[in-house]
């Protein structure tokens, strides 16, 4: 809303400069953005929020001028004098057919006027607020939307076959071509205003351009009607067409000014364009809404925080327009103004007399604290705990979009009917809603590589989104994904060390561990995986492993390895104990043997470990693969492992033959089920 | 007496030779010189007999008593030398560059979330969280958001189908937790939010907000004010002024959106603060009964306040960010500045 500083003086002589009834105004509520000189007047910008459509005219916010400054309000002439008038001049039948969409409707007709332009006042006035002048009956009724934010329009009424008005929904199919020229086709639920035969204005958004006002036009026909909001509304939406008159009348205009706004504009046009304002009619009833509000001053400052006196209260409600009709103690009865439809409870009475009385006045304090024992949920805790390794472990968090395209969704999501999909996506790209964060993982690490960044160690938490169930309700749950590429290290003691597979199971572990949660891995395939290992925990799936193979790191424009994880956070955080228990330090000395095993090369490690500790149970401390060889030494299609098994107990030293004795046993047990010798 | 005097020189002799000793190798020529086979003293020592038995006791005492002065001091300096030259040798040079251990950065949004979340625990908040796929019930009827209402229009949504949408702002987490819980409440909800806005330098149809939520009796925009005024002298620095302005949102009233001091100009007025000097950081109010009424509060009983701030808009200022997308291209020359 554009509000003229001169144009606002004609109603309240508000004393102060321009820059401080911009203040006053931002303060109480009806936000300045900004101030524009337009020579010798000051036009500001304003923001209305939706529930003031009493603020989208001139005179509203005069009143709220006059409020904030404490100064009388003046209002224009809102009656037809009987000496303008010809009661018995011409008038025009209006009939509504659908009541709830249009509950009143009024019609005056002006015969004998002489269209030209308008005075230079009118024309000032309109144009500083951004409008076109058009001819002095245009300009007019636009002068009037402004000022009173009652929304007008002139037929000619020459042109309206039959000389009548018809408030009805559109028929199927029908058209209108509207006065901007373009030709736009009805649905049935809209409400147009007709003539005998064809619309001629799509109810209070535009007027149709056959029965414009032109330069050769005599006698108007003067509409001034309320029409219900969300039918203005929807229909605006469904053409694509909003205009200054469907915006006001979307948010509700005053039900009590509808035929005070009417007989303004008529002054005007008579004054304007001469004439005579002839014949009224009418249709419907409409009665504004008579609301009383019992306002508790006392509960008001409880409210606030702040006591108020009861006199500053009355003075602040009569300025906006209100009424006390009684009293009793701190308990006043308020009747609200018909263009103040938004007040109906007591508590929009208190943020009136808050803003008025202003918001600064009110003192900030802490009164209390709700005394919580737990004010972070396990789940939370644990995520912290998770931020606290990842980046020691030297993993930089990155952060991607839920969203992303069908496609993508599709290349880590096994089955197509579980993806969630938007109904209204703003592009394809962003359709859905992420299965996998491998998506997004994989677009971040292409668009460093890109870029000349080669060595990245990402993570990222997020939600994956799925639908499952019977009800194919949507779940969300919280994922872990990890991304290690090019290289680990890069410095001139141990040259370049290339990120690998063993170095992102490293991490995996790393972070179990920190968690005390166990941690496994067995063979799963996955499609896009190279070495796609399952991850296990406590007997429980918890995410995947492995190298992304070429194919799909294609579709990133990735040409180097890129080793990913996903672990499913859910079961992490519910089996994770995040108390520190203590156990004694060992009291007393272990010992350490090496075993050098001989074995076929795809023997796997993990049987060789299983076989070292169920063969020693308790006797061993821990078995750490110490070296792998494969080479021309131990000939082709075998591999050489090296041990260090560390013996120990708690209780006491082990002899040296008992060592011996579980290292022989361990050798044997080797030997005897995974058929290897020794080096 | 020649011989004693000559003692006498040759302890000088020696003295001074042994000084000038650089290297273990050194040491050991002085060695040889003196106390070898060949060595004037041995000579002296061996010579012993030729003497009078008188000078013989005197010269005999003072030349063993040399000789064992020279030895030590000899074994003593030659274990100097030795380590000085092994540390010489081992000298590193410590202007090469060190094999430094990685250390991993931490996301600029999750760092302002937390640092938004650990200042409201400090002043008593909890930490609540809730879904992002959500019902209208949720996300706009319990919050007094009625459907084709234009207050609808700052709210533009996601839709999944037609019971579930993306939510707009995580209030829906307001009505779960008055759902759930009684009150007294005083609780934060942090998380990602989704509006369809076109992708710009400003804008973003993901983002992330924290929201907060304080219900009991007698709950007062003034304590409303005094958590905002709190929060923001330990987010933005002690010196800054708030200023709340009235507005309107469905789910309080009075309504306010509250402005800070601009922390670029200090409120001089600068391109960031668009010149007036004051930057919109959140909305915030008194919870509307009508709210309360949808939960079944006993909306003359209580009072609560409410508030709610975009994280991205906040990191933004704090960092000196212009572009809202950097935040998800995940450039790690961005993300590294933030270790």
């Amino acid at each position: 809303m554009k509000l003229s500083y001169q144009w606002l003086k004609e109603y309240v002589n508000i004393g102060v400069k321009p820059e401080e009834l911009a203040r006053g105004l931002t303060m109480s509520g009806s936000e300045v953005e900004t101030i524009e000189d337009t020579g010798g007047d000051k036009v500001m910008n304003l923001e209305i929020t939706s529930n003031r459509p009493d603020c989208l005219s001139i005179i509203g916010l005069a009143r709220e001028a006059s409020t904030v400054f404490d100064k009388d309000l003046t209002l224009p002439m809102m009656a037809v004098p009987e000496e303008r008038a010809d009661k018995n001049g011409p008038r025009a039948e209006c009939v509504i057919k659908n009541k709830k969409l249009c509950p009143y409707y009024a019609a005056r007709v002006i015969t004998g006027v002489q269209v030209k332009g308008s005075s230079e006042k009118i024309k000032k006035y309109i144009t500083s607020l951004g409008l076109r002048p058009v001819n002095n009956i245009v300009d007019a009724t636009n002068f009037c939307l402004m000022e009173t934010g009652q929304p007008l329009h002139a037929f000619d009424l020459d042109k309206i076959k039959g000389g009548k008005i018809i408030v009805r929904e559109a028929a199927k199919g029908e058209k209108i071509v509207t006065i901007d020229g373009v030709r736009r086709e009805l649905k049935p639920d809209m409400l147009v205003i007709a003539d005998e035969s064809d619309p001629i204005a799509i109810a209070g958004v535009m007027g149709g351009r056959d029965t414009e006002v032109t330069e050769s036009t005599r006698n108007i026909l003067l509409e001034s009607a309320y029409f219900d909001p969300v039918s203005v509304r929807q229909t605006a939406r469904s053409l694509g067409l909003s205009s200054d008159s469907s915006y006001r009348f979307e948010r509700g205009v005053d039900k009590g000014m509808i035929v005070s706004s009417q007989n303004r504009a008529a002054n005007l046009i008579f004054e304007e364009a001469g004439g005579k304002i002839c014949g009224f009619s009418e249709a419907g009833v409409l009665k504004p809404e008579e609301t009383r509000i019992v306002l508790d001053i006392e509960r008001a400052s409880r409210v606030l925080g702040e006591s108020l006196q009861k006199k500053g209260v009355m003075r602040i409600l009569e300025r906006l327009g209100m009424t006390i009709s009684a009293e009793k103690g701190l308990a006043i009865t308020v009747h609200v103004p018909s263009f103040r439809e938004d007040l109906k409870k007591e508590v929009d009475l208190i943020e009136e007399i808050a803003r008025i009385y202003g918001y600064d006045r009110i003192p900030a304090k802490i009164t209390k604290i709700i005394p919580q024992v737990t004010r972070k949920e396990h789940s939370r805790k644990v995520i912290e705990k998770i931020y606290r390794i990842l980046p020691a472990l030297g993993l930089d968090e990155i952060m991607t979009y839920s969203l992303i395209s069908r496609q993508a969704a599709g290349r880590f999501s096994g089955i197509n009917d579980d993806i969630v999909e938007l109904k209204n996506p703003l592009s394809e790209e962003h359709q859905v809603l992420t299965p996998q964060l491998i998506d997004g993982m994989l677009r971040a690490v292409g668009w460093n590589i890109n870029r000349g960044s080669r060595d990245l160690r990402f993570f990222e938490m997020g939600k994956i989104y799925s639908r499952a169930g019977w009800k194919r309700s949507v779940t969300e749950t919280p994922v872990l994904c990890i991304a290690l590429t090019g290289a680990l290290r890069r410095d001139w003691q141990e040259g370049e060390r290339p990120a690998g597979f063993y170095d992102l199971k490293g991490i995996v572990e790393a972070l179990f561990e920190t968690l005390k949660l166990p941690v496994e891995f067995a063979v799963s395939p996955i499609a896009w995986l190279d070495n796609a290992a399952e991850i296990r925990s406590a007997k429980a799936n918890a995410g995947f492993l492995g190298t992304v193979d070429t194919a799909t790191l294609g579709a990133y424009d990735i040409s180097q390895s890129v080793h990913v994880c996903q672990i499913k956070l859910d079961g992490v955080i519910e089996k994770t104990d995040l108390r520190n228990h203590y156990h004694a330090i060992p009291k007393f000395p272990s010992s350490t043997r090496d075993i050098s095993i001989l074995c076929d090369r795809f023997l796997a490690a993990g049987r060789i470990k299983e076989v070292i500790c169920s063969t020693g149970e308790d006797l061993i401390v821990d078995a750490r693969l110490k070296d792998v060889y494969e080479g021309e030494q131990v000939g082709s299609g075998k591999k050489s492992l090296t041990y260090s098994v560390t013996y120990g107990l708690d209780t006491r030293t082990l002899t040296d033959q008992e060592i011996e004795g579980v290292h022989s046993r361990v050798k044997d047990a080797l030997s005897g089920k995974l058929n290897v010798t020794f080096r | 007496m020649d011989v004693l005097k000559r003692l006498d020189e040759i302890k000088k002799e020696f003295e001074a030779e042994l000084g000038g000793c650089a290297s273990p190798r050194e040491v050991e020529e002085v060695r040889v010189k003196y106390l070898g086979r060949k060595g004037e003293l041995t000579g002296i020592l061996r010579s012993i007999s030729d003497l009078s038995a008188r000078e013989r006791g005197e010269v005999g005492k003072k030349a063993n008593i040399l000789k064992n002065e020279m030895a030590e001091n000899i074994r003593s300096f030659g274990l100097e030398k030795t380590a000085e030259s092994r540390k010489k040798a081992e000298k590193l040079d410590i202007t090469m560059p060190g094999a430094s251990p990685a250390v991993g950065a931490v996301h600029p949004i999750t760092q302002t979330m937390a640092r938004i979340n650990e200042i409201f625990v400090s002043l008593g908040f909890s930490i609540a969280e809730g879904p992002e796929v959500e019902t209208e019930f949720y996300n706009f009827e319990a919050l007094n958001i009625p459907a084709d209402h234009p207050s609808r229009d700052a709210f533009d949504t996601f839709y999944i189908d037609n019971e579930y949408l993306l939510r707009s702002h995580t209030s829906n987490v307001q009505i779960h937790v008055m759902q759930k819980q009684k009150p007294p409440i005083q609780a934060i909800m942090p998380g990602r939010v989704y509006r369809p806005d076109a992708v710009d330098a400003s804008h973003s149809f993901m983002f992330h907000q924290v929201e907060g939520l304080m219900v009991d009796e007698d709950v007062t925009f003034a304590d409303l004010k005094g958590a905002l005024l709190l929060f923001c002298k330990s987010m933005f620095g002690k010196d800054i002024k708030l200023r709340f302005r009235p507005h309107f949102f469905p789910f309080t009233e009075p309504s306010a959106e509250v402005d800070i001091t601009c922390i670029i100009c200090g409120g001089q007025g600068c391109r960031v603060c668009k010149g007036n000097g004051w930057l919109e950081i959140m909305g915030a109010g008194m919870v509307n009964p009508r709210v309360f009424e949808a939960v079944k509060y006993d909306a003359r009983k209580y009072t609560g306040y409410a508030f709610g701030m975009g994280v991205e808009r906040i990191a933004m200022l704090v960092h000196g960010i212009e572009d809202i997308r950097l935040f998800y291209e995940n450039d790690i020359r961005f993300l590294r500045q933030f270790i």
